[in-house]
């Protein structure tokens, strides 16, 4: 197990612990100490709020405003959360608010990404609400001069009989003073989900009025009186340059131009970079485009996506190397001895996270501070760095919270914080940095191109002995987090989110799951986390192999996935159930064994979403028709159900799955760019292509009605789409893809073969 | 001595020898006078020969954008060298102040200067020619009573021998044929009026009749289209390639209002002959100037298959289903549908069914490219606004859109040649942020 | 960029007089200057829809268009399509929860109020094309779509019974 150590606790302290089980990896957020306990301080000042936890404060009106300290970046994410709070607090909904906290050490990590926010925080969130009734039932109980056991809290308000009062009164009049022990917090009492009657009902997400008039705010529409505007000049790629000359003399001529700054980072996250500001974003823009630079470049501006996959294929083929994330015992016997065997390889191209407000900060210095205003989904990651690049502490860097205009996963990475900031203190002045979307294009941190080979092993009676997986592409965790690194059978650390997937629920013998770092693509560019990560391309190889896997067999790709999913030995008995369940239910809506038209086919998918330790269960079925003589490919309808648990916003839920299913259809058929001289190909919309409105399939989507702890959402549906798509057009067609994006060319090629 | 050059001096000799001949080389000057003083033209005149400087578009020449009006000094590529336009304020040293209504009205019919030398045919005297005595006596009215504008001549380059004024006499003899416009007894009168109007004023085919190897209108080849400033001014006879025929309705809504339904807006340097010029024409002008070029363009007999064409453009309004993914229609799609598109029952040009578009049905590819690169209207100009692309869009980009729309919105080859067409057409712009 | 001229026109009803180069984009104008954000910049190409206006009554990507282009006329933004966000389309956005992150949204709207006014009755053909233009990410076609016919049903029901 590997555990990082909380350091010195305190009274807010908030430590993380990673485990790395045996057959994947978790995480887990602990509190150390989750509670400011409402003392004296209460009782003194009447007007003071009321807050039991850090994780909301009530008015003596009875307003509650929940403190959110996740990302809200088109999940709703506040809305749920509050919705948690208010479940147990029994506050009237009416009467909620949100808060998007801005950094503080207090909150602990702040992150959004995985799909993990309402999975990591049902529980203490619920915990909080709870603490809080709790508290006001006792105090109401006094000012109704009545017994506590009489005393029910509904509507925020506590009553007795026909005696009631309500928490406002309760707060203004009242002597809150309970505080709450973090054993306390965990025992607290939490519904039954019989008795829940705000989660899982109806509700219109708090954000949304604001996204309908231009009302709400994201990063790029901060601004200060006396800002600069600034654009980056980027160097030819992001390792590995330095600048050897800069010539501003075309840009003079720009009214409103400044100066080109040549940044010094002392953080080493933006080396190479220049920053051209001006007193507008359009002279600043222009004038990039005139400043000549001039700079060395290393090796990374000669690769081209074809040396990328090459190193791939060369890294999975060799026997050593890598990180076996699972290494049973009797894989390799299990493949000599079998009957037969089957091997294939899967690519993927890079794609880019193309989120539609293109990177930017502001950055200014504000009472002793640095304050970095922007949308980021990894707050704690990029303030120890900022905090190095300015040379300060952590304590003076405070990072203004903002609406974001897509994350995906690109927030994740704050980099774009640190050249504002560099260029703020360079400057003397607020700075406003901007990318253009051809920027951010060509410095995203894109989901690296990917090879994978796998391999089954066939014994007796068709009997599936023993599969190998072999998966090689960049490590965006290696490369920007390398602590968060578990360590496979073999002692090597792995990246969870280049493998995920991969270490999959069906019973298959003896199983090998290896991941190899593609270090030239690592060395190359800056390789992200992107919507769905790498349970996104790994099931794109597992699930399409699944399917060679049983018409190999000469059995139908659904039964024969049900036959693996028995829950055998360490492949526990819920999860594979589960699984098998939202299978067969796809299967059955979408109407799988039907008569298809004429060169029209069904073909299905199932996964279980983000990570073992956090299984969102789903399974797919895409219809599609292939046209022979072009190659095109219409995606005629996907059949989608999902077992995430609990659903505490319904539908929210249902929108996360909407997109993130429209997500795997664009991956699968519509994006897709490539690394030529160590730069990204296609930088706008000219070129790279993302799924549109008239692109979209019919769409049926189910969830399974579930009372256990709520999982993921906002990823795993992508994961699930591109694997059924390839394997509808086999199915259309007998054509085999085997490389996303799916082209009409493609279809053509493998016609041919076919 | 080159081939060029040799004919270039055997055509001049022959017309030399012709002007010799003729004694024309040069002409007498017309004496000087002082310049008329303020107020000594009725206002009625006045007001008549702005309306006639406006529809004959002078200042389109003759004013150069951001320099007081009438100050002259446009160069313009005519083929043979750059041609500066002229000051015809009424400025006694450097523009007309001094010239006689009998000296103008020699210049205008007769394409002499006041001191006798023979204009360049740039200066389309060979359409003001038909202009009546009347209509003359207007427009010097009109540009005498102007604020005068010290400009100095430019110097033209026209390349030798044609930059010999004597020379000129031959070409007239050649290519002039002088007089006020005699009516078509058989014709109407609107007919008549248009064609007065388009002859000898508005001089349409000044631009929209192909000229020979001596800048002379083809006269065969009448309306016959032309190329013009990296445009193409299209044919305004039979030939016309739109897919609908230019009725008299279809072409008063677009000389009137700039747009016709089932044609397309006007756009580039034909803009600014509607919406500064022609509009000052009444209706009744520029009614008779769409029955004369309904009939030059014999809509009529196209008239049948008008429906026909209708409901071919019309099946062609859901095209682009299942190809998607092609770089041109992706490009089609993303940038332009969301106006192009047309609704079912009536495909509309305007703003909408490219499938009607002449612009995509012409040989030369010069107008689609550059009303991408350039756009449609804005900056107070009545009628529908369109984007300029040139800053949004590669040369590869404008190729693969130009291609996709051909060869889906029309029956026509290919065109070839789009790289060199579109990077001939490319402005010098900074891309946009 | 050339030499700055100003500009005079109409932003949501009010007279907006400003000095800049006439092919700054629109865009800028209304965000920088006008400090009026509702208004994104998603790709400057005019391919993504986020920057959608409207000049008169038609649906303009303000990225590509140039101050020039708006001398003299009523340009709306987000901001001005209705006082009080209960525009139809703002209305049946929130009635199907229609916004992930929200960044397209406001270009999204502008260009189905044009739609509307364009086809009262709009088909799914029509939405596929004329929709097109605006990319959503987050990819919330499906409810765009779905709010654009709700709104566009009670506009007809009020034309109807007016």
């Amino acid at each position: 197990m590997l555990e990082m150590a909380p350091a010195a606790a305190g009274p807010t302290r908030r430590g993380f612990l990673i485990t790395a089980t045996s057959a994947g990896f978790s995480m887990a957020f602990v509190l150390a100490e989750p509670v400011l306990a409402a003392g004296s301080s209460q009782a003194a000042d009447a007007a003071a709020p009321f807050e039991p936890t850090i994780w909301y404060d009530m008015d003596h009106d009875g307003v509650v405003t929940v403190n959110i300290i996740r990302a809200e970046m088109g999940q709703h994410v506040g809305t749920a959360l509050a919705r948690i709070v208010a479940e147990e607090l029994e506050v009237d909904w009416a009467s909620v608010r949100l808060r998007y906290v801005d950094t503080d050490p207090k909150w602990g990590t702040m992150v959004t990404g995985g799909s993990w926010s309402v999975w990591q925080s049902f529980a203490y969130l619920s915990q909080a609400g709870a603490a809080g009734r709790i508290a006001l039932i006792e105090e109401g109980a006094k000012l109704l001069h009545v017994g506590i056991a009489g005393c029910a809290a509904r509507n925020g308000a506590v009553s007795s009989g026909d005696k009631s009062i309500r928490y406002g009164e309760i707060v203004r009049r009242g002597q809150l003073a309970r505080s709450y022990s973090a054993d306390a917090l965990k025992a607290m009492p939490i519904k039954a989900a019989d008795d829940r009657r705000v989660i899982g009902m109806p509700v219109l997400a708090v954000d949304i009025p604001g996204k309908t008039t231009g009302a709400a705010r994201y990063g790029l529409d901060a601004q200060v009186p006396g800002m600069a505007y600034a654009r980056p000049k980027l160097p030819p790629t992001r390792n590995g340059c330095k600048v050897t000359a800069v010539d501003d003399s075309a840009a003079l001529g720009i009214p409103g131009y400044l100066k080109s700054l040549v940044l010094d980072d002392p953080s080493g996250t933006v080396p190479g970079w220049v920053v051209v500001c001006a007193d507008s974003f359009v002279a600043a823009s222009r004038a990039a485009d005139l400043v000549k630079v001039t700079w060395s470049s290393g090796p990374a501006a000669m690769v081209s996506e074809a040396d990328i996959q090459a190193q791939g294929l060369k890294l999975i083929t060799a026997v050593a190397g890598g990180s076996m994330v699972v290494d049973d015992a009797g894989v390799d016997a299990a493949f000599s001895a079998a009957k037969s065997t089957l091997e294939r390889d899967y690519t993927t191209a890079t794609v880019l996270h193309f989120q539609l407000e293109p990177l930017n900060a502001l950055a200014l210095q504000k009472d002793g501070r640095w304050e970095i205003h922007t949308g980021n989904q990894w707050q704690s990651l990029i303030l120890p760095t900022l905090a190095k690049a300015l040379g300060v502490t952590e304590a003076q860097v405070v990072m203004r919270t903002y609406l974001i205009g897509g994350g995906f996963g690109r927030r994740l990475n704050g980099d774009y914080a640190v050249p504002a900031a560099l260029a703020a203190k360079a400057l003397g002045r607020p700075v406003k940095l901007v990318w253009t979307r051809a920027d951010d294009a060509r410095f995203d941190s894109p989901r690296s191109p990917s090879v994978q080979r796998l391999r089954m092993a066939f014994g007796d009676g068709g009997q599936v002995t023993g599969m190998q997986h072999h998966a090689s592409a960049g490590w965006p965790t290696q490369v920007m987090v390398p602590a968060f690194m578990p360590k496979g059978k073999n002692g090597e650390p792995y990246d969870p989110f280049a493998i995920s997937g991969a270490d999959h629920w069906y019973t298959v013998g003896a199983q090998r799951v290896r991941a190899v770092s593609n270090s030239l693509a690592n060395s190359t560019f800056r390789p992200g986390w992107l919507r769905s990560v790498g349970p996104g391309w790994t099931n794109w190889a597992l699930e399409s192999f699944m399917d060679e896997a049983a018409r190999a067999a000469g059995v139908d790709p659904l039964a024969f996935r049900l036959r693996l999913l028995g829950g055998n030995g360490k492949n526990g008995v819920e999860g594979a159930v589960r699984q098998a369940q939202v299978l067969q239910r796809a299967a059955d809506k979408a109407g799988w064994g039907s008569t298809m038209p004429a060169d029209t086919g069904l073909g299905l998918a199932t996964t279980f979403g983000q990570e073992r330790d956090m299984p969102t269960w789903c399974a797919c079925v895409a219809r599609v028709h292939v046209n022979r003589s072009s190659g095109v490919i219409k995606l005629e309808k996907l059949t989608v159900v999902v077992d995430a648990g609990t659903i505490v916003h319904p539908d929210g839920a249902l929108a996360q799955v909407e997109g993130a299913s429209l997500w795997g259809v664009s991956m699968a058929l519509h994006e897709g760019t490539e690394f030529v001289n160590g730069q990204v190909r296609y930088t706008n919309l000219n070129t790279y292509t993302p799924l549109r409105m008239r692109d979209v399939p019919s769409l049926d989507i189910e969830f399974i009605a579930s009372t256990l702890p709520p999982t993921g959402l906002g990823e795993p549906a992508t994961t699930v789409v591109g694997p059924a798509i390839g394997n509808a057009i086999f199915a259309a067609v007998g054509a085999r893809l085997r490389h996303l994006p799916m082209r009409p060319a493609d279809v053509l090629a493998a016609l041919k073969k076919a | 001595m080159s081939g060029t050059l040799l004919k270039r001096l055997s055509f001049a000799v022959v017309l030399l020898l012709l002007a010799g001949c003729v004694g024309l080389g040069w002409r007498s000057a017309v004496a000087p006078i002082d310049p008329p003083v303020a107020g000594s033209f009725a206002p009625p005149m006045v007001a008549l020969g702005a309306q006639l400087a406006a529809a004959g578009n002078c200042a389109g020449c003759h004013t150069t954008a951001g320099a007081p009006a009438w100050g002259g000094g446009l160069g313009l590529e005519t083929g043979f060298g750059l041609v500066y336009s002229t000051n015809i304020s009424p400025d006694p040293e450097t523009g007309i102040g001094n010239w006689s209504e009998a000296a103008f009205a020699r210049a205008m019919h007769e394409g002499v200067a006041r001191d006798g030398s023979h204009l360049l045919p740039a200066f389309p005297y060979t359409h003001f020619t038909k202009l009546t005595d009347q209509d003359v006596e207007a427009l010097y009215a009109f540009l005498m009573s102007r604020p005068a504008v010290s400009a100095p001549e430019h110097k033209n380059t026209i390349r030798f021998p044609f930059n010999v004024r004597a020379l000129q006499a031959g070409w007239k003899l050649l290519y002039f044929d002088g007089g006020v416009y005699q009516p078509v007894a058989a014709k109407g009168e609107q007919w008549n009026r248009g064609a007065y109007l388009a002859e000898g004023l508005t001089h349409c085919a000044a631009c929209h009749t192909p000229r020979n190897r001596f800048g002379a209108e083809e006269k065969n080849a009448a309306y016959a289209g032309a190329p013009f400033e990296g445009w193409s001014a299209p044919p305004l006879n039979g030939t016309n390639p739109a897919p609908m025929p230019w009725t008299q309705k279809d072409t008063f809504d677009y000389l009137r209002n700039g747009q016709s339904e089932s044609h397309g807006a006007a756009a580039g340097p034909m803009a600014l002959v509607v919406h500064s010029g022609l509009a000052m024409l009444p209706d009744a002008d520029v009614q008779a100037l769409a029955v004369y070029f309904a009939d030059t363009n014999a809509s009529a007999a196209r008239a049948p298959a008008a429906a026909a064409a209708l409901l071919v453009a019309n099946s062609r309004r859901l095209v682009d289903a299942g190809r998607e993914t092609e770089p041109g229609a992706n490009l089609y799609l993303s940038a332009c549908a969301s106006c192009h598109y047309s609704p079912a029952a009536t495909p509309s040009s305007v703003q909408g069914g490219l499938a009607l578009s002449t612009s995509i049905t012409s040989d030369d590819p010069g107008n689609f490219i550059q009303t991408v690169m350039q756009g449609v209207g804005g900056a107070g100009l009545p009628g529908p606004y369109m984007p300029g692309f040139a800053a949004a869009l590669t040369d590869r980009d404008i190729v693969l859109l130009a291609s996709y729309l051909r060869s889906t919105r029309s029956d026509q080859p290919p065109w070839a040649n789009l790289p060199a067409a579109i990077a001939a057409r490319r402005p010098p712009t900074t891309p946009a942020p | 960029m050339t030499t700055p001229i100003t500009t005079i026109f109409q932003l949501n009803g009010q007279t907006l007089k400003l000095t800049a180069s006439p092919d700054t984009p629109l865009l800028w104008a209304i965000r920088d200057v006008a400090k009026l954000t509702g208004t994104k910049f998603g790709c400057g190409i005019g391919l993504c829809g986020a920057c959608t206006v409207h000049l008169g009554r038609r649906a303009v990507r303000s990225c590509i268009t140039p101050l020039s282009a708006v001398a003299g006329a009523q340009v709306t933004t987000i901001e001005g399509l209705s006082v009080n966000g209960q525009h139809p389309l703002q209305k049946a956005w929130v009635q199907t929860q229609a916004p992930q992150c929200g960044y397209c949204q406001s270009g999204q709207i502008m260009q189905a109020a044009a739609l509307i006014r364009r086809f009262p009755n709009p088909t799914d053909d029509d939405i596929d094309s004329v929709m097109n233009g605006n990319l959503c990410r987050c990819m919330a076609y499906v409810r765009i779509r779905q709010a654009i016919k709700i709104a566009a049903a009670e506009v007809q029901g009020v034309a109807s019974h007016a």
